[in-house]
């Protein structure tokens, strides 16, 4: 019996200490912050089945983001210090699993607003529920055309509007047709006809696949387009395949991330088809992770591929700062979507600021709407919003509530092992470092 | 005190305890009923109840199929999945036999319809493909079922016309209510009254002589036939039984209760590979056992997402702060394959048998034949030969 | 293709085959003198000499009843050219869905033969192993007419038949393609050739490969007749255990000599295995033992399970420590790939180039090396031969004082430890994550399956096939946009096929 009742007061001892109020911010000494604090939620892939490494980067970018803020003494509103705290949850990049956490951030974690997202079936899915509920939210990573404001509409079948006439969606990652259409028009400078396309057969390949495959046709070249499963490792059949065609192709585009990305790379640098005096390599943002990328692809040299956010001879102070303390902790540069996580919750934080509220979501949207801001990825605004809300004819719908200047280019490397800081940025023009829009591969610029 | 001498002798005999079981499962379902009714409980306890209520089915349907009929089969999502897009691609796309003269139009068709529709496509598939493992046991069973469903999600995922590819297929919504709280209630009980349905009518089966025809089968196929069970038709039934009911509760999952889309992820290898682990952990030969061990394990891995462990007096860690917070991460699926291989090593029938055998009183039962067949001197003599 | 052929072909033939039937046993003059030739081969030379040449065939065999065993697989071939080409006719008539045939007749008369062939083959009480695979052939070759052509030739079914049977079933698929997808790279000449040694060497190549891991599996399965679900992760986590040695050995090096030095990663490879077989013994005493000790009720099942939670701790536990991100050791050899150059027979007529990877071809004869020094040690050492003693007989080898406990663990343990080498041998070729073993374990067992599981050269044999099937399927998919995507489907629907027309491969044992 003596045994029993001390175990049980040893369980109600540590049920008692479980449920004591959890200290969240930690007082520096110089900030008085009020007791309540602004929660933002991420909602990041942190389980197979979706891009782990893609949420750990990002939710390491939010609590980067907090702790930056918070060490500003937080956000002031009314008087008062606010200190950032974060709610991450985990997607498991299914749509499923991210629209139950976007219920237990707005019911539970009663958070005030939310970003992240990777995966575009996930933000599909929640920005439909994140605007009903008036919650502030600014994707950072969502590529699909649709998410957005408009998307919304077709994909919920619902207007836009909330009952208090706003929406709430805003994103600072590109629309994939604004990162096709800088792929094209490099490559169509350079005057390509032939074009083969391999694509994963994902949310994020088959559209991009089809936006680039209509803007090639449009400009006259014969595109083929080969569709592959993530998770592949051996590409060589296919691969073969192409270098049977009779026609050598100008250009191999890869819309394949993650591993599966640097496999196929690898491969098609092993095979002798591209990158080559005939055919030019263009793969993606994965490549700007250098230390990943020449780790995984070490014929990859002369490949080109697509960088969204600002280049990095023209990082500025903050982008620096962040990319080294990216290094420290994962040996590698900063990928893309990190920092425009990091500067989404700046977005909002300030956005909250300028509202002078941390919960009226009307007035919060309006003052992101009004953003104007020099972040880690250049200057950030939204073109058309409530504030402007006219789309002249032939704007793409879903311009609205999207940050208008992600900078894409292109980029190249051109010598074996160079970290993507040094490599040559090729297009558009104005960005051009080493004065050429394509290095052909063996020569140096 | 006489109210205890006589609680205390009931449970001494079986039949008392397995009144008090009677009494605990009401218990439980009176505690599912009230739940959402807590206003203190959220919406996401409510969706991860859902899901909960949703893997439970998938779990003891496949403790029926596995655990008491002995078909070791990995197709078991694979069928949910058929059950699920069958009913979105009716109810999106309709369908038209020119020559039986039979056109179904996406109009024409509701969402009930739909389900329908699904379940019954789920056991065709069941059907044909419970006929083609007739020959099959044991691992080349668990491997044709892998190959089987395995070649269903990658059809699903690169027909992308037709099935919308990893975006998903949408459903017919089957409750349409604007409220998202009124709806997540309404969800709620929909989903909980589905699982107990389905248990109702995998017990029913298990309980009944096709029950025991099974189990025999699963003893000894041979020694079964030989007594007279037709193999080949309990086989393909208890194919088609258990692809019905998880085609049916996929179809209604993904018909906007659970989630209103379903996508080829969910067909991997390893959410097939949790709902084993589930069933596993929880009992596979208890259909109770199985369902309860889904629902425990699902809660457990989403409350084990973060540990945060308060340091009680004022104690602070290494950073000055007041708990210890562990991200469990993968941690926690590590655990679970620790904790799956150990119940099977040493707990074979799962972590809840000693509790459901208590309840059942089939301990007790079990004692009495043993010490009846040791007391029987012909037994002993027989034991000590088969000892040399 | 004109009208009169083909009435020709569906009157004549049927009705000289009538006639043949019913004639050439009762007038052939050797089977008056009792020789050994039984009438239902003079049966089948009747109806296939009279369906084939009409008078003219039922006359030789009349003379020459000896050619029958041999004449009827050539008239077999010829009657199901004649009928493959009035197919390939008919699909190219531009208002049939071309795939029809293939899509439905194949598989129809498949699925009929397969089911009406073993029946009769019970009836007659023979032994009807390969009539279900010979049906299911034969009826995809040349439709309707395998049920009376096999009928006719209860119970005698060569391996002959098999093959030739598979062969002209794979020559209707190539023409249909020819006809059908003129500017397939399979088909469409001058190319064609190369192409199809290119993938065939890509298949032989990566299969070989492929093998290793699978000759793991069949090992474990044949000493304990238990399939390791864990193999996939086992191979995993041989190539992590090969990349961090690597690492910390150059990190070591480098520190000691003040050079940067690499090491090359072939040295990863025994230490992966050791690692790994010790993982495995350990395992394998644990979990297995019990088993065999009579502890376990429903073994096959608990062996699936139990592995199958090894594999499942293993992924996660690698995720936690590893991280998700991907990893590649160095290379084996410093030559990229090695090319065969062009050779022009004439303008027309040329072959090549064909490349290889330089890597890969490298990992190729490790594994072929590892696969043979395998083979050596169960041959000629006592340890191996008493595995294979414990594999044919448990109780026998007993009696001989052969321990099968510890055969049992060093089963598992080296088939565990040849799941890490392959891993490690992969891993200078494939980046690594994690989840690498899924994809892969899935093609072993497509190959123990095909060769036979339990048999060791089945294993390699499988793994060049299945290498083969995806190299082709691949390659040679109508839409090169799918193609890809199915790559890893093709030899999942040979697996399927595998496990129900034969489920002892082409290598097993005969299974009760």
């Amino acid at each position: 019996m003596k045994r029993i009742t001390i175990v049980i007061s040893i369980a109600a001892l540590l049920a008692l200490t479980a449920m004591l109020p959890l200290g969240i911010v930690q007082a520096d000494g110089h900030c008085e912050f009020a007791d309540d604090s602004i929660k933002i939620g991420g909602l990041v892939p942190l389980s197979a089945p979706g891009a782990v490494a893609g949420g750990i980067a990002m939710s390491w970018a939010i609590n980067r983001a907090a702790d930056d803020i918070n060490a500003d003494c937080g956000i002031e509103i009314d008087g008062a210090n606010y200190a950032i705290e974060v709610v991450i949850g985990d997607s498991e990049g299914s749509p499923e699993r991210g629209q139950a956490v976007v219920e237990r951030f707005i019911l539970e974690d009663e958070v005030d607003a939310v970003t992240g997202v990777y995966h575009s079936a996930v933000g599909l899915a929640t920005m439909g529920m994140l605007d009903e509920n008036s919650v502030p939210t600014v994707f950072s990573e969502p590529w699909n055309d649709n998410v957005s404001a408009n998307g919304i509409m077709e994909y919920d079948g619902r207007p836009p509007r909330n009952a208090d006439g706003v929406d709430h969606v805003f994103r600072v990652s590109p629309a994939s047709s604004m990162v096709g259409g800088v792929v094209v028009d490099w490559l169509n400078d350079l005057g390509v006809d032939n074009v083969v396309i391999i694509a994963e057969n994902t949310d994020y390949g088959q559209p991009a696949a089809a936006d680039e495959k209509a803007r090639f046709e449009a400009a006259g070249a014969t595109v083929t387009q080969i569709n592959v499963e993530l998770g592949t490792e051996d590409f060589v059949p296919i691969l073969s395949r192409i270098q049977a065609a009779a026609d050598t192709p100008d250009v191999v585009r890869v819309l394949v991330t993650g591993e599966t990305s640097f496999n196929l790379t690898q491969q098609m640098a092993e095979l002798g088809i591209a990158p080559t005096e005939d055919t030019i390599c263009v793969t993606n943002q994965v490549a700007f992770q250098s230390e990943q990328y020449w780790l995984n692809v070490p014929d990859g040299n002369y490949c080109a591929f697509n960088r969204v956010g600002i280049i990095p001879s023209l990082f500025s102070d903050l982008a620096v700062e962040l990319n080294a303390s990216y290094f420290e902790e994962f040996e590698d540069i900063v990928p893309s979507y990190a920092m425009a996580t990091y500067d989404a919750v700046w977005i909002i934080a300030k956005g909250m600021e300028q509202a002078g509220s941390k919960s009226d979501g009307a007035a919060i949207v309006a003052a992101i709407e009004a953003t104007d801001l020099d972040l880690s990825q250049g200057r950030y605004y939204f073109e058309y919003g409530n504030h402007n809300p006219d789309l002249p004819e032939g704007t793409p719908a879903f311009m609205w509530h999207q940050w208008p200047d992600p900078v894409v280019t292109m980029m190249q490397y051109f010598e074996q092992g160079q970290s993507s800081l040094d490599a040559a940025v090729i297009f558009p023009q104005v960005y051009q470092t080493h004065g050429t829009g394509y290095i052909v591969p063996g020569t140096s610029p | 005190m006489a109210l205890f001498k006589r609680f205390e002798s009931a449970i001494d005999n079986g039949i008392g305890r397995r009144k008090l079981g009677y009494m605990l499962i009401a218990l439980v379902i009176v505690f599912f009923l009230w739940f959402p009714n807590d206003a203190s409980q959220s919406n996401y306890a409510k969706t991860v109840f859902i899901s909960g209520f949703f893997y439970a089915i998938m779990s003891s349907s496949w403790a029926l199929l596995a655990g008491i009929a002995g078909q070791f089969s990995f197709g078991h999502m694979a069928f949910m999945g058929i059950g699920a897009y069958a009913a979105g691609l009716i109810a999106r796309d309709g369908v038209s036999f020119a020559l039986l003269g039979i056109s179904v139009t996406p109009e024409s068709i509701s969402a009930f319809g739909s389900i329908v529709v699904g379940t019954v496509f789920a056991g065709l598939v069941g059907l044909i493909i419970g006929w083609l493992l007739l020959r099959l046991r044991a691992a080349y069973l668990a491997l044709f079922t892998i190959a089987f469903s395995e070649l269903f999600r990658i059809m699903m995922l690169t027909e992308y016309d037709y099935t919308g590819g990893s975006n998903g297929l949408s459903l017919r919504p089957l409750l349409e209510i604007a409220d998202v709280n009124a709806a997540r209630q309404v969800e709620y009980y929909l989903m909980f009254a589905l699982l107990i349905v389905c248990l109702l009518a995998l017990y029913w089966v298990a309980n009944s002589p096709i029950g025991l025809f099974l189990r025999a089968m699963r003893e000894d196929e041979d020694a079964a036939s030989a007594l007279g069970v037709n193999v080949v038709r309990y086989k393909i039934l208890v194919f088609v039984f258990t692809s019905m009911i998880v085609g049916f509760a996929g179809a209604v999952f993904y018909s906007d209760v659970g989630s209103e889309r379903i996508i080829p992820e969910q067909l991997e290898i390893l959410q097939m590979s949790l709902i084993i682990a589930y069933a596993v952990i929880g009992g596979m030969e208890s259909l109770i056992g199985a369902a309860a061990g889904a629902f425990i394990s699902r809660y457990l891995l989403e409350a084990m997402r973060q540990v945060v462990i308060t340091l009680p007096f004022g104690l602070t860690t290494a950073d000055g702060s007041d708990a210890f917070v562990w991200d469990t991460g993968f941690w926690r699926f590590a655990l679970f394959g620790v904790v799956m291989v150990f119940t099977l090593r040493y707990m074979r029938n799962g972590l809840l048998y000693p509790i459901i055998t208590w309840f059942s009183g089939r301990d007790i039962a079990m004692k009495e034949t043993v010490s009846i067949r040791e007391s029987d001197d012909e037994f002993a003599a027989r034991k000590e030969r088969d000892d040399e | 293709m004109n009208d009169s052929f083909l009435q020709w072909l569906l009157l004549a033939g049927p009705l000289w085959a009538a006639i043949g039937l019913y004639f050439l046993p009762r007038i052939s003059p050797k089977r008056k003198r009792g020789a050994a030739i039984s009438e239902s081969d003079l049966q089948v030379a009747g109806v296939i000499g009279g369906f084939a040449l009409g008078p003219l065939g039922i006359g030789i065999f009349y003379f020459e009843p000896r050619l029958i065993r041999r004449l009827t697989l050539a008239a077999g071939i010829t009657i199901a050219v004649f009928i493959s080409s009035q197919v390939l006719v008919r699909v190219s008539d531009p208002n049939l869905p071309s795939a029809l045939w293939l899509i439905l007749a194949g598989p129809l008369w498949a699925g009929i033969a397969s089911y009406f062939i073993p029946r009769r083959y019970r009836a007659v009480e023979a032994i009807d192993t390969n009539a279900l695979t010979a049906a299911a052939l034969g009826g995809f070759a040349i439709g309707p007419l395998i049920i009376g052509l096999m009928w006719q030739r209860t119970p005698r079914i060569g391996r002959e038949w098999m093959i030739a049977l598979g062969s002209l079933g794979a020559w209707q698929i190539y023409t249909l393609f020819a006809v059908h997808n003129v500017s397939n790279p399979c088909v469409a000449a001058p190319y064609h050739v190369t192409y199809l040694t290119q993938q065939t060497a890509n298949g032989v190549v990566i299969g070989s490969i492929y093998s290793l891991m699978a000759v793991g599996l069949t090992l474990i399965y044949s000493v304990q007749g238990v399939v390791s679900f864990a193999h996939g992760q086992l191979y995993m986590v041989g190539g992590y255990f090969s990349f961090y040695f690597l690492q910390y050995a150059g990190d070591f090096l480098s520190n000691l000599t003040g050079a940067d030095i690499s090491v090359n990663p072939i040295w990863g490879i025994p230490v992966a295995a050791v690692i790994v077989f010790v993982m495995g013994a350990v395992f394998e005493r644990i979990f297995l033992k019990p088993m065999h000790e009579g502890l376990i009720e429903r073994v096959s099942e608990y062996a699936i399970l139990i592995t199958f939670g090894f594999g499942f701790f293993l992924e996660y536990t690698t995720l936690a420590i590893a991280g998700p991100f991907p990893q590649r050791t160095g290379r084996f050899i410093e030559i990229r790939r090695f090319t065969l150059d062009r050779i022009h027979f004439s303008d027309d007529f040329f072959f090549g180039p064909i490349h290889i990877i330089g890597d890969r071809a490298f990992a190729m004869f490790v594994g072929i090396a590892l696969i043979f020094a395998l083979l050596y040690f169960l041959q000629r050492s006592w340890t191996g031969r008493a595995l294979r003693a414990t594999s044919q007989d448990r109780q026998a080898a007993a009696v001989t004082g052969i321990n099968p406990t510890n055969m049992n663990t060093l089963s598992f343990a080296m088939g565990s430890m040849l799941a890490a080498m392959s891993g490690a041998a992969l891993i200078p070729i494939f980046n690594w994550v994690p989840w690498v073993g899924a994809e892969m374990v899935g093609r072993s067992y497509v190959i123990v399956v095909l060769g036979g599981l339990g048999s060791v050269p089945g294993a390699l044999v499988g793994g060049v096939i299945v290498g083969i099937v995806e190299a082709l399927g691949a390659g040679c998919h109508p839409d090169p946009s799918r193609g890809a995507a199915y790559k890893e489907a093709f030899p999942l629907v040979i697996f399927a096929l595998v496990l129900l027309l034969k489920p002892t491969g082409l290598f097993g044992r005969e299974q009760t």
